[in-house]
């Protein structure tokens, strides 16, 4: 086995053990988080029950569903946990040379956001687990957005108490928190529910590059010697000429939905140091 | 006698990585330079298990010469992941469960039993139909054997099932004497969707048909606008446009899943239980690379909370300040910088999906890119982000704590506010990516505290 002993209160070192054999591709730490709605898990799932009695949206502050004593919650927004708002504004300008005003419209008038659950909810699972804690919640269901009233009470809001959840099993030997995500926080397939069926599709249908360090897109990078770069798109399917096709869907010289639905594994190339890996720079020995 | 109290299966999260070839991945290491931080990591062949097909047992640990990450026939080598089952024994240390530790609590390797429970609930998740979940379930084992995790589902067609990879108890041997279970994910492959009340066209896209589209709803679903359940984003799912700019699923489906490994031990009388998660996603595309916020960030915030503690030493946070530089940086090397700043490129504006394209989209935010058009080519982005090491190391980058985007600031769609670092990525909740709390709270703190950095800090304790 790998390493002979771990300190068992140290569940950084358990969490990111390395298990003999095992490559550095298998630890959370490769997996993307900036969820939309990710590539490994959209870990946004492990908040939906933070709050005992009702189940949140992953990554909206909307209550599908709820336990019979809170049936009333369902269909309603979340506004604030304790002294914790898990929403925020949006502004910005709307014209050139204009300021910055709030971002409103039909379906949101109120100009806000949701804030993602993982930062916004940080405070109250570090400091309310196993306690109950006043939560802020529209009194009428919300499909659309709703802001914050400027003060409370407010017939259109009401608090209720719920308990926090702890999102860590824990030790029965001990009483100590693991470094595993406790099971009623997620069943099996629940941490990636929300990612795209099938996930090839996705890697052809975003068309956007947030998650370059997992799913490269602009590779064989060399300076033009003009103070610019170049290089190729990785969705390419050829490499020469070493230049950026935008992505276009329809684009005969990039990979295609139907290519990767049917071959992705021949189609994509690993990508180190910028370039393609040298195993894809070999002759085909089935000339593919 | 080391009497064992507890077990647990480390580690606690571990993801496969889909691929149809028949020799799982090798191991390796991503190491980085000291002498050149931001460089590429470094990947180097690591000790590599192989197992016995026939029976279970580890035969050796090699080390190959290159790492190859595909067959050389066109198929990728899926990253399978090793299980430890670790022990808390009654001196108190967390050691891992050997044959020699069993044997001193009296048991054997046939004593310990496993379980593995994973899903895919992608299609359920869609239409809300709970006969749509694919499950598996191995129930209770310990021989060694292969596992195969058969994904069951209400609505697959007679006979059909979801091949999801298996599970293995790897044998224990007197050189590999550890108790572990290997994941071997699936192939990669797509499924479809068949009728049984009329004809279905032959499909080249997928592998088989395992669905009953006359008996679910999956094949023909279409997301209903307005309805506040759908994923975010919603319409990902292979579909086609259909009436009224709705967008009809063709029933596709893969072969991801998450689960648990459950072990269980009976020692003195007591049952002792523990479970791990596993994941199978794909492959990581560039390993040499980690995304500026990961899973691991997720959980490291969740563990010890949104701030930097007295327990994080200022050497911690310098550490954590050049790791998120680094990665910042690999990302930048694989991004087309220009593009996603929303520049207009070869003549064509709004050219690809970006955060300016984004922005204005959902929110009415006027389309201007995010960054001066001129300062975005990939290898002055780059640069950039050296001088910005060099500066935290010289301690002359206390500036650098106030640039980056606070997680209560994505709203913010102001010029500068849109320019705040990570810029031009998406984050969790649809805007502008922040860093988790605690990895912003770290960075700053050595941002900030690397100005008084003297000489012989490295000795200093935690803050």
């Amino acid at each position: 086995m790998s390493d002979d002993r771990i300190d068992p209160l140290n569940l950084t070192a358990q969490l990111n053990h390395t298990a003999a054999g095992n490559p550095p591709s298998t630890l959370p730490e490769s997996a993307i988080s900036n969820a939309y709605p990710g590539l490994e898990f959209d870990i946004r799932t492990i908040w939906r029950r933070l709050l005992v009695g009702i189940e949140l949206h992953e990554a909206d502050n909307y209550v599908v569903d709820a336990q019979p004593e809170h049936q009333g919650l369902i269909g309603r927004r979340l506004i604030s946990v304790g002294d914790h708002d898990v929403i925020g504004p949006v502004v910005g300008p709307t014209r050139p040379g204009a300021g910055s005003a709030p971002l409103t419209s039909a379906g949101n008038p109120d100009g806000v956001m949701m804030l993602e659950w993982s930062n916004s909810l940080a405070d109250v699972l570090a400091d309310h687990v196993g306690r109950t804690v006043p939560c802020l919640f529209t009194a009428d269901a919300a499909p659309n957005p709703v802001g914050k009233p400027a003060q409370l009470p407010d017939p259109r809001f009401q608090v209720v108490e719920l308990e926090v959840r702890p999102l860590f099993a824990r030790s029965a030997a001990t009483g100590e928190r693991l470094a595993v995500i406790a099971e009623d926080v997620a069943g099996p397939g629940e941490l990636t529910s929300g990612l795209c069926s099938p996930w090839q599709n996705d890697y052809r249908e975003c068309a956007c590059y947030y998650w370059a360090a997992s799913r490269p897109d602009y590779v064989n990078v060399e300076d033009t010697g003009a103070g610019t770069t170049t290089g190729n798109h990785w969705f390419a399917k050829d490499r020469e000429p070493r230049e950026y096709v935008l992505d276009n869907r329809d684009d005969s010289r990039l990979v295609s939905y139907d290519d990767l639905f049917r071959d992705w594994q021949g189609e994509l190339r690993f990508i180190v140091g910028g370039d393609d890996a040298p195993e894809h720079l070999e002759a085909d020995p089935e000339g593919r | 006698m080391t009497t064992i109290r507890e077990l647990r299966v480390l580690p606690p999260l571990a993801i496969g990585r889909l691929g149809a070839a028949t020799e799982p991945m090798d191991n390796y290491t991503a190491e980085t330079d000291p002498d050149q931080p931001l460089a590429p990591r470094r990947l180097r062949p690591a000790p590599t298990l192989r197992v016995d097909p026939a029976t279970g047992a580890i035969t050796g640990a090699d080390t190959p010469e290159r790492l190859r990450f595909t067959d050389g026939h066109g198929k990728v080598r899926p990253v399978a992941p090793f299980l430890e089952v670790w022990a808390l024994t009654d001196d108190d240390v967390l050691r891992p469960l050997t044959v020699d530790l069993l044997e001193a609590n009296d048991l054997t390797p046939d004593d310990v039993q496993w379980r593995v429970r994973v899903g895919n609930h992608k299609i359920q998740r869609r239409t809300y139909d709970d006969d749509d979940r694919i499950d598996a379930d191995t129930e209770w084992f310990s021989d060694h054997t292969a596992h195969v995790l058969m994904g069951l589902c209400a609505n697959f067609l007679d006979d059909k099932f979801l091949p999801l990879g298996h599970a293995r108890y790897v044998k224990p041997t007197p050189e590999f004497p550890g108790i572990r279970l290997r994941f071997t994910p699936a192939g990669g492959h797509v499924y479809g969707s068949a009728y049984t009340d009329r004809p279905t066209d032959p499909d080249p896209n997928v592998v088989d048909f395992l669905y009953d589209a006359t008996r679910g709803k999956w094949r023909g679903h279409a997301d209903q606008p307005g309805d506040p359940r759908l994923t975010i984003p919603a319409q990902i799912y292979a579909g086609d446009d259909g009436p009224d700019g709705s967008w009809v699923s063709r029933g596709y489906l893969d072969d991801e899943c998450d689960g648990l490994v459950h072990v269980k031990l009976e020692v003195l009388g007591r049952e002792l239980s523990a479970f791990g998660r596993i994941g199978a996603g794909p492959p990581a595309y560039a390993p040499d690379s980690v995304p500026i916020r990961t899973v691991a960030d997720e959980l490291d915030q969740a563990l010890f909370g949104p701030r930097a503690t007295d327990r994080d030493g200022l050497e911690h946070a310098r550490a954590v300040a050049e790791e998120v530089l680094r990665r910042a940086t690999e990302t930048v090397r694989l991004m087309n910088t220009e593009v996603m700043n929303g520049n207009t490129v070869d003549g064509r504006v709004d050219a690809a999906s970006t955060m300016v394209r984004q922005d204005t989209a959902d929110t009415g935010r006027l389309y201007e890119p995010i960054m001066a058009p001129s300062l975005v080519d990939a290898g002055a982005v780059l640069a950039l982000h050296q001088h910005v090491l060099a500066a935290l190391r010289s301690g002359t980058a206390p500036w650098f704590a106030d640039v980056l985007r606070d997680h209560d600031e994505v709203g913010d769609l102001t010029a500068k506010g849109r320019r705040k670092m990570p810029a031009l990525m998406r984050g969790a909740d649809g805007r502008s990516l922040a860093l988790t709390r605690r990895q912003v709270d770290l960075v700053r703190l050595a941002a900030r505290q690397a100005i008084f950095r003297q000489a012989g800090d490295e000795t200093r304790g935690p803050r």
